[in-house]
């Protein structure tokens, strides 16, 4: 330990240096308080004995100085002093000395003296020494907190709250949330519905929300149906969370229609349909346990489906709502929910429910994460269906494929030969047509003029299966035959055309009505199917080359 | 598996999903995914939403299970058909023998 000095009178020094060094303490001296000033810093003593009366600066002006010096750790100041009238030793404390010790005094007590200040100084380091690794640590977690929130933030920037369809109110219980509520249409005009309720709330699980929602976006937009959505949240969840922690959910798809509810419910309180007169229509309860539980070959995908009629309201929960409780430390229940519902059903007053939520729980510190979702289904979504873009090709193109017993024989050539041509821009778009122009000339040539089959028999259940088995019968003794196919593109009038023709000496089957009256014939849809797609159908060449043209520049649907 | 069949959780509905391309190649499998639906008369609703390629031979197969099923079921639906495939359904006039939707 290091003692300052700091005394006039040259034999006091003396007499406490050596008494000091003795007790096994570096000491250093200064004449006044200036002295002991300009060497403080420098010498960073661990306590200060300082003499009241001193010429230039006494002890009652330096003793403040060093304080200040000192820092933010403690500085044990013992005022020596050979008044001992009670008003100096009060002047001494006041100018924040610690202690006194009067002259003359016993070595024993110096030293005891000295070790207590010592004690007290150690404390103070630790003390210091914690307080910068709390707020250390303090900085780091809210920095790193910082960069969670950014990326929630941007993980749920394609989140669509903003359909008039749609009502929703969060209320997390701290700045994290660990409920999640995500929301997205389809390419089909559908749209998508996620509600989720992550075990624990904070930082933890709103990190599981980052799956989650990428998946869900995903999805939706590729238009998946709810059992594979949440299939694919199981399979994430349960690889990346630790055990005890689960995500209860309630997923759901509603039809572009509006008619079609498809859902999934594993551990969300029953949601409810509301109907148009603002009674409870069906509960949609939980089927499943919550994700993230159950390997993928344990977990069931299992989905409900419901047909709503016009002004139907779906509304779904997470259990905060239904766990808040009031001044008198009542739970609002299931039951107490319900009731406040059904008050603001019929007038659909979204506001005036939250409202009412908000009014029971008054200033009671909310527990857990809150949401609430009210999704009006029954009618139209009005979302965009999405049509890949139709942007055609400028250079002109010819591919002509011969197809042997072997290319027909084995998998459907037709598909390979869609799949090379999509690659071309512009082609894509129209995929479903080309596909079923080649599909419906290919297979008209294969089956009529290669294989000689007759349609007629198709007419019936049976006479169809038993039409496909002799094609298959057929192909397999299939020999020396070639198919022709000849593609080609003219960009100026953006027409691709499509010539099929065999060398069998058989020609096409020619186009039937497949009306007859009312009843719509089981075959012979295929030539008439031709005919609607293309812009233009000739037989050439009597009957045995098919010529179709289709033309790119209108859209494809 | 391109043709998938589930029923929904109440037994009422059987949803047979058909992936990719719907031709006769699955004549088997879509025969199978609508076979054994039970007393119950459930609706069958045919998800077309991953089904890019569509043939007459599917047409057939749509009607054949039209047939094939009568009364056993309460409706046959067909959903989520893209609108390019939903075109050759239109086309076809299948608005006449199943709902659409």
């Amino acid at each position: 330990m290091k003692v300052l000095i700091v005394d006039d009178q040259p034999a006091n020094q003396v007499m406490l240096t050596g008494l000091i060094k003795r007790f096994g303490h570096q000491v250093s001296c200064a004449s006044n308080g200036v002295e002991a000033i300009d060497i403080f810093t420098s010498l960073a003593p661990d306590v200060v004995l300082l003499d009241v009366m001193m010429p230039i600066m006494d002890g009652f002006k330096t003793a403040p100085c060093l304080k200040a010096l000192s820092g933010d750790v403690h500085l044990p100041i013992l005022f020596i002093t050979a008044l001992d009238d009670q008003e100096t030793l009060l002047r001494c404390l006041e100018a924040g000395g610690d202690d006194f010790i009067s002259v003359p005094f016993e070595p024993v007590v110096l030293q005891a003296k000295l070790n207590a200040h010592a004690r007290v100084r150690e404390l103070s380091h630790s003390l210091k020494d914690k307080n910068e690794a709390l707020a250390y640590h303090s900085n780091r977690m809210e920095r790193e907190q910082n960069i969670v929130s950014h990326m929630l933030a941007n993980a749920l920037q394609e989140n669509e709250t903003e359909h008039s369809f749609l009502k929703t109110y969060l209320a997390p219980a701290n700045e994290f949330n660990g409920d999640l509520v995500l929301t997205k249409g389809g390419p089909l005009g559908n749209f998508y519905l996620f509600v989720g309720d992550f075990t624990g709330h904070g930082l933890a699980p709103a990190t599981g929300a980052l799956p989650v929602s990428q998946t869900f976006f995903d999805l939706a937009e590729k238009g998946l149906s709810v059992a594979n959505m949440v299939e694919e949240f199981n399979r994430k969840l349960v690889r990346l969370l630790p055990d005890d922690m689960f995500c209860a959910a309630f997923v759901a798809e509603l039809s572009a229609n509006g008619e079609r509810l498809t859902y999934w419910n594993g551990g969300i309180p029953d949601a409810l349909l509301i109907n148009g007169a603002g009674q409870v229509e069906k509960r949609l309860v939980p089927e499943h346990m919550a994700l993230g539980i159950l390997s993928p070959d344990e977990f069931s995908s299992q989905v409900s489906h419901c047909f709503v009629e016009e002004n139907t309201r779906l509304i779904t929960y997470t259990d905060g709502v239904v766990e808040m409780t009031n001044k008198a430390d009542e739970r609002l229940s299931e039951r107490g929910f319900e009731i406040l519902l059904l008050r603001y059903a019929c007038e659909r007053d979204f506001e005036g429910l939250v409202n009412a939520l908000q009014t029971f729980k008054e200033n009671q510190e909310q527990l857990d994460d809150i949401s609430l979702v009210c999704l009006d289904c029954g009618g139209v979504t009005n979302l965009p269906v999405s049509k890949p873009e139709n942007n055609v090709t400028h250079l002109p193109f010819r591919l002509v494929v011969y197809l042997k017993e072997d290319e027909i024989k084995g998998q459907d050539p037709i598909i390979k030969l869609v799949d090379s041509l999509i690659h071309l821009e512009g082609i894509r778009a129209h995929k479903t047509a080309l596909y079923l122009l080649l599909a419906e000339a290919f297979n008209n040539m294969l089956e009529h003029s290669v294989l000689q089959l007759d349609s007629g028999i198709k007419q019936t259940g049976q006479g169809f299966d038993e039409y496909y088995r002799t094609r298959e019968q057929r192909l397999a003794e299939l020999k020396d035959v070639e198919i022709e196919i000849d593609i080609q593109y003219q960009p100026d009038s953006s027409l691709l055309s499509f010539s099929i023709a065999s060398n069998s000496e058989n020609g096409f089957i020619e186009c039937q009505e497949n009306v007859e009256g009312d009843e719509v014939l089981a075959f012979g849809r295929g030539l008439q199917l031709i005919k609607n797609f293309s812009s233009y159908v000739d037989w050439r060449d009597h009957g045995r080359r098919l010529y179709i043209e289709y033309d790119l520049s209108l859209p494809p649907a | 598996m391109s043709v998938s069949r589930d029923f929904s959780n109440d037994g009422k509905q059987l949803v047979i999903a058909i992936k990719g391309k719907f031709d006769f190649s699955l004549v088997q499998e879509f025969r199978q995914a609508y076979s054994h639906i039970g007393d119950s008369q459930p609706t069958v609703i045919i998800d077309l939403r991953e089904t890019d390629y569509l043939d007459s031979s599917a047409l057939g197969m749509l009607l054949n299970m039209r047939k094939s099923l009568g009364s056993s079921v309460k409706a046959i639906q067909l959903v989520n058909a893209k609108p390019d495939v939903r075109r050759i359904l239109d086309i076809s006039r299948f608005d006449k023998m199943f709902v659409i939707a």
